[in-house]
């Protein structure tokens, strides 16, 4: 064959069509990277983009490179910004996004957008700039409220869904519902369960009715169970339901209406909500339970044996969120009736309490490693664990992907035998070789990480907190598991060497932060000069770092790979470490 | 000539092909030549830059699928998923270039789908030079520009 027939006597439609079939970031990306005429087709057709870090890279860059995008998705604040260690006002401003893709972008279809704040106004630009607008995610986002919402609605005709997840959304009125135009018959997905206030019960009953298409349904805690039947018999095709309030007083009439309702719902295949409880009126959902495979039930504070009944019915449960009441013996029925639970996560129902309120332990996570083979993520808190039940768990799972750990009290030992918990976190790296997400806790020393550098090769993120006794920690960390992508550290006596000893290292991740860590001041000035591909931001609300001695350590620390430069949206309380200056005030 | 209901297709190195008229026009190139100019349904219809091995496969092809088509009972989806797959398998990296220029050219889509669908495959999960050494590509970046996209592809996308 002629040398490149693959690229120059191709009809650029071919290979458009050839690369459609190519979903992955992954793919796409290495696709650009084979020659020129790859490059320059792919950037034209590439309609979706995900962005992990909203300044890695900036607006005009990307429309530059991709001026024909129909979906974005933008991340924002770092992950640690959901247990409020990122202060008031440190950054995640979407609005130079918006504003330069309503100018480039006039087809965009669909925004989703996590940890970032969004005003009121930058969400009319949405609703008013973007022709064929079909889906806003606003996942963990802030700074908007209902009038926002509003605009959505009443401008954005084709939407297809609307999901608020875990948003906190200034609640202004309840009436924003009603702005969805008569003729708005397209939703397929709704999800407010984030709102607080109430919402115009009628203007959600019309919604609901004429959108023959509505899938998902997410309710928040104001609509009342009363009402639930009505929505259901509006809405029988619904596959992922969000549940209110869940509380009633116990009468026949209304048990008989809901029970009926739920069993008019076949397509049923995901329950949530289930707020203020009354466990009285769970064996409404029996009827459908043998068919849901996904079940988040950590707003609803229902009592152990209530909770069994319930999930011993739910033969094909994939998902289970549960709050602790759950306790052990129910992870035990857990573990004997739902053979194909996959992801499982555990909450604490009084986290700060200083003793236990329920009889949850490391048995409970045990007995599900061992009934549910399929297992691959799993998220537990707990009191109490052993080395020896995490070596029963990852001999058990071998196929975990995602293992975050979370023992509540700080630097907790084996609470059998008083040692650090590292081999008990080695086993798991050790057997779990597909393991991409983990997140440590209790009492551990710089041998766990000495394991998790020998192991975890495919390890994406990982979180620590409380843990190791030196810089030979991050160090084993940094120099051993190669495919790290984001690192967060909080309250570790890590510091400067092992930093700078691996600065290269950090070029080939997406991010690194670390809080009430012993990084000096210093050591961010010396990255920030050496490193001009970094953004090394430095977060400390005690006033200006250089006001303080050099070695002194620096509160909040937040590296980013990034290829447009520092940031320009900086509070008074961040500074960037340059490499002209060493210290870029904001 | 070929009786009613069949069409005479001539690759470019002038081998003849008598096929069903419905097996055809699984081709919309075809189709429409058909159906513009009642003289191609007489005579013989070239069908230019496609050889005749390459020809030969797209008729394979297209006469299984214009059976399984008319007949669902005959030829199972199931079926037919392995037949396109025993298909694509087979091809080396020349007739699998020469076949999606022709089914290109000729508007056969659900080929045209199912060889884009196998490229894809052969391009999924690998490396940049992977995939120019599996394609024959030459890398025709200077260093710098292969260095500044690997230096946003990563972070930034």
């Amino acid at each position: 064959m002629a040398y490149s027939s693959w690229t120059t006597s191709f009809p650029e439609e071919v290979l458009e069509h050839v690369f459609s079939f190519l979903s992955s970031d992954k793919d796409r990306n290495a696709v650009s990277v084979v020659c020129k005429s790859w490059y320059e087709i792919e950037r034209w057709c590439r309609r979706r983009i995900f962005i992990g870090n909203c300044y890695a890279v900036s607006p005009r860059m990307v429309i530059q490179r991709f001026p024909e995008v129909r979906s974005v998705e933008l991340k924002g604040k770092p992950h640690f910004a959901d247990f409020n260690l990122v202060p008031e006002g440190w950054g995640g401003y979407v609005c130079p996004w918006i504003a330069a893709m309503a100018e480039a972008y006039p087809w965009l279809e669909e925004i989703r957008l996590k940890r970032m704040v969004i005003s009121d106004d930058t969400l009319e630009l949405i609703s008013k700039s973007f022709k064929n607008f079909k889906v806003l995610v606003l996942s963990s986002c802030e700074g908007f409220s209902t009038d926002g919402l509003a605009a959505i609605a009443g401008n954005c005709r084709n939407l297809r869904e609307l999901d608020l997840r875990e948003s906190e959304v200034e609640d202004v009125s309840g009436h924003w519902l009603s702005h969805f135009p008569d003729t708005c018959t397209s939703l397929v997905s709704l999800n407010i369960a984030c709102l607080g206030s109430e919402v115009s019960f009628s203007a959600l009953e019309r919604l609901v009715s004429r959108s023959p298409n509505l899938r998902t349904l997410r309710l928040n805690r104001a609509v009342p169970l009363e009402k639930l039947p009505i929505l259901l018999r509006r809405a029988p095709q619904l596959v992922e339901l969000g549940i209110g309030s869940y509380s009633a007083e116990i009468r026949p009439d209304v048990f008989s209406n809901l029970a009926e309702a739920f069993s008019m719902c076949k397509h049923l295949k995901g329950l949530s909500g289930f707020w203020d409880i009354v466990p009285g009126y769970l064996p409404a959902v029996y009827s459908i339970c043998s068919n849901i495979t996904s079940l988040n039930l950590s707003y609803a504070t229902v009592p152990s044996p209530d909770q069994i009944k319930l999930i011993s019915q739910c033969h094909s449960l994939q998902r289970l969120w549960v709050l602790d009441y759950i306790e052990d013996t129910g992870l035990e029925i857990l573990a004997r009736s739902c053979k194909d639970l996959q992801e499982l996560r555990v909450f604490p129902s009084d986290p700060y309490g200083a003793e236990a309120n329920v009889s949850l332990t490391e048995q409970g996570l045990v007995s599900v490693s061992e009934g549910c083979p399929k297992l691959r993520s799993v998220l537990y808190f707990c009191r109490r664990m052993s080395n020896a039940a995490l070596l029963a768990i990852a001999k058990n799972c071998p196929n975990f992907i995602c293992f975050r750990l979370c023992i509540i009290e700080p630097r907790a030992p084996d609470y059998l035998t008083l040692e650090p918990l590292d081999a008990g976190f080695g086993a798991i790296v050790e057997y779990c070789k597909e393991l991409r997400r983990l997140s440590l806790s209790g009492l551990l020393t710089d041998r766990v990480f000495e394991y998790i550098g020998t192991h975890g090769k495919k390890l994406e993120m990982l979180s620590v907190a409380f843990a190791g006794d030196s810089d030979l920690g991050l160090h084993h960390v940094l120099s051993g598991c190669e495919s790290l992508r984001k690192l967060e550290i909080r309250d570790c006596p890590f510091g400067d060497k092992a930093l700078l000893a691996n600065a290269a290292k950090l070029e080939t991740m997406r991010s690194l932060w670390m809080s009430s860590c012993l990084v000096s001041f210093g050591a961010c000035k010396l990255l920030g000069q050496k490193l001009p591909r970094l953004n090394v931001e430095v977060i400390d609300e005690r006033g200006p770092p250089d006001s303080r001695p050099e070695n002194c350590p620096v509160e909040k620390l937040y590296i980013y790979r990034t290829v447009a430069g520092p940031r320009f949206d900086m509070p008074p309380f961040v500074w960037t470490m340059d490499e002209d200056e060493g210290l870029r005030f904001s | 000539m070929a009786s009613k209901g069949n069409l005479t297709l001539k690759s470019c190195n002038g081998k003849e092909f008598i096929v069903e008229e419905k097996v055809a026009v699984m081709s919309t190139t075809i189709k429409n030549m058909v159906d513009v100019d009642d003289s191609f349904a007489q005579g013989v219809i070239p069908i230019i830059g496609v050889d005749g091995k390459i020809l030969a496969k797209l008729i394979e092809y297209c006469k299984e699928h214009a059976e399984a088509d008319e007949d669902e009972e005959v030829k199972s989806e199931e079926y037919l998923k392995k037949f396109d797959e025993k298909f694509v398998d087979e091809l080396n990296l020349n007739d699998l270039y020469d076949l999606l220029k022709a089914s290109n050219y000729l508007e056969i889509t659900k080929l045209l789908n199912l060889l884009c669908q196998k490229v894809a495959s052969m391009i999924k999960g690998k490396k940049p030079e992977e995939i120019r050494r599996i394609f024959n590509i030459k890398n025709d970046f200077t260093p710098e520009e292969e260095e500044e996209i690997n230096r946003q592809n990563p972070w930034a996308f």
